[in-house]
């Protein structure tokens, strides 16, 4: 039972947050199982403090934990909202990104067998980062597709932060596998131009249609302009430097429409949501 | 005061005409839209949402045209919407999803962001389950999680998609009581097949029906163009256009009686039957 009590100075003190760590430490474990001094103190304390601080407590107890790769992005410098928002991106999700590496190791390991595949693996190896940001719009796969739509956060800003995460995770698996492949390592600087022109044909094409028909489009036209002459073994016109200027161009030229068309982009939802 | 007009609205998705030529004005209050699956009604909400365009007609939402870019983003930031098929980051806790649309819906300030979250999870009853991960919430839970995403911000326009279907009798009741209290300061459009959820909640209706207005109107006008053409009797009618058994033994009948009949008040369902069944009907307007 507490038979003393807490000096009035002291506790003023306590309250305004001005006695030293020691008298603070003792102050708190007597306040514990002493009502007459926490009535004492409670006529000391501003109730706006309290209130602030009480808010503060709760708002650490249940706020939404972040996940290591939030944590990552606020050191890097990413706002808080931003880095969620990364971390609800689809294709970031270990399962997605293990079949992409598998796939494309397959086909690296497959190339050093046979110099024809390493024609395929060219062809097929840009679509990894693309198919990356159809999957992280699809449907099924984004269940919040629906409501983000309907939300006054900008289509084209979610859009491009998804893109830029989908591709800081799946181009360096690409070069990667670049890297891996026989001979010298062009594959992997030859892919980078085309990557990036594609992501950006598709994302001016997302204005017109919806982000996965879009995707659909563009994979199909590279496909069917680089598969032929890259498989004839002309590769030097499928990746050679007029090639990497062209897709420079696009790339610019789709970074180009997006801007123009920022405040008028919205996301089209398709027929089946 | 009208929140929501839309006039002559039509869609196309291919071949198929999922609205065709639909008017619908709804303000304060709860406003059903009844009909079949497959009806249009989902195509209609999804335009009140602002994530589709129709093909022709006009769409006013809060006094504000969504063609517009400003205006569409204007709309947004007071629209709350429960898709049909509400999907969630299954991995999240119930705080943790609700915060995610809250960041969408551009509540940046992390400390506001997060009082308001609070305050739906506790006015959706689920603060009991703030911290649990949604994969290992039931049905009814998750659907209180859709609709306490869509009251973040409290939106002068709720926009709600069969919010009671999967739901058991109890969990009905609970979100009807919600849904009532949400309606009683704000517009709420919501869908359903469910005549009960309509007849309890709704001030307004209208039935679509193969992408058409077929009604719009109250529940209780609805309800009198089935007057006097509701029966019972020992046997089913061949008259009826539909019938069954009643739990104590006798037929309901619905349709044109014949002479003689034992006529019966009719309900909201009787109506909807009736309207259903006549595909010519014009369409009833009050």
């Amino acid at each position: 039972m507490t038979v003393w009590h807490l000096d009035p100075d002291a506790i003023r003190r306590y309250s305004q947050g001005a006695a030293p760590p020691e008298l603070a430490a003792s102050a708190e474990a007597h306040l514990m199982s002493c009502a007459a001094c926490r009535d004492v103190l409670s006529s000391h304390v501003d109730a706006r403090r309290a209130a602030t601080i009480w808010h503060e407590v709760v708002d650490r107890v249940d706020a939404p934990r972040r996940s290591g790769l939030e944590r990552m992005l606020a050191r890097l410098g990413v706002a808080e909202t931003t880095a969620r928002l990364v971390a609800a991106t689809p294709t970031l999700r270990a399962p997605w990104l293990l079949a992409v590496a598998g796939v494309l190791a397959l086909a690296a390991w497959a190339a050093q067998a046979d110099e024809r595949l390493l024609r395929v693996f060219l062809v097929v190896a840009p679509l990894g980062p693309l198919a990356g940001v159809a999957v992280a719009f699809a449907g099924r796969l984004d269940p919040t597709r629906e409501i983000g739509l309907a939300a006054p956060y900008s289509g084209l800003r979610l859009l491009l932060i998804r893109t830029a995460a989908v591709l800081a995770v799946t181009v360096p698996i690409v070069a990667a596998a670049g890297f891996a492949l026989p001979g010298s390592n062009w594959p992997a600087a030859a892919l980078l131009l085309p990557t990036a022109g594609l992501t950006c044909a598709a994302l001016a094409l997302t204005a017109r249609m919806t982000p996965v028909a879009a995707i659909g489009v563009v994979a199909t036209a590279w496909v069917l302009l680089t598969a032929p002459i890259t498989i004839a073994g002309h590769l030097d016109l499928a990746f050679g430097v007029g090639a990497q200027i062209f897709w420079l161009a696009v790339a610019i030229g789709g970074g180009t429409w997006l801007a123009v068309t920022r405040n008028t982009f919205t996301i089209k939802l398709g027929r089946s949501a | 005061m009208t929140t929501a007009h839309l006039q002559g609205v039509t869609k196309s998705f291919g071949r198929t005409t999922a609205l065709d030529d639909v008017d619908l004005e709804a303000g304060p209050g709860v406003t059903g839209l009844l009909g079949p699956n497959g009806a249009g009604k989902t195509t209609l909400l999804r335009m009140i949402a602002t994530v589709l365009a129709p093909d022709r007609g006009t769409v006013t939402l809060l006094g504000r045209d969504p063609s517009r870019p400003g205006d569409r983003t204007g709309i947004r930031e007071r629209l709350g919407y429960l898709p049909q098929d509400a999907g969630f980051h299954r991995g999240f806790t119930v705080f943790e999803f609700i915060d995610y649309v809250a960041i969408l819906k551009e509540m940046t300030d992390r400390r506001a962001r997060h009082d308001e979250v609070r305050r739906v999870i506790a006015l959706t009853g689920l603060a009991s389950v703030s911290a649990k991960r949604i994969r290992a919430l039931s049905g009814g839970m998750r659907r209180r999680v859709g609709l306490a995403q869509a009251l973040l911000g409290d939106p002068d326009l709720l926009v709600l998609d069969e919010p009671t279907v999967g739901l058991d009798p109890e969990q009905r009741l609970r979100f009807r009581e919600m849904i009532s209290h949400a309606g009683e300061r704000r517009t709420v459009i919501m869908s359903s097949h469910q005549t009960e959820d309509i007849t309890a909640l709704c001030t307004r209706i209208a039935v679509i029906h193969q992408g058409r207005t077929r009604f719009s109107g109250t529940p209780a006008e609805l309800t009198a163009q089935a007057a006097g053409r509701v029966w019972t009797d020992t046997q089913r009618s061949p008259a009826a256009l539909a019938a069954w058994r009643t739990g104590d033994g006798i037929y309901r009948n619905v349709g044109d009686p014949p002479a003689g009949a034992d006529l019966i008040p009719p309900t909201l369902e009787d109506a909807y039957l009736l309207l259903m069944g006549q595909p010519d009907l014009e369409v009833s307007q009050s």
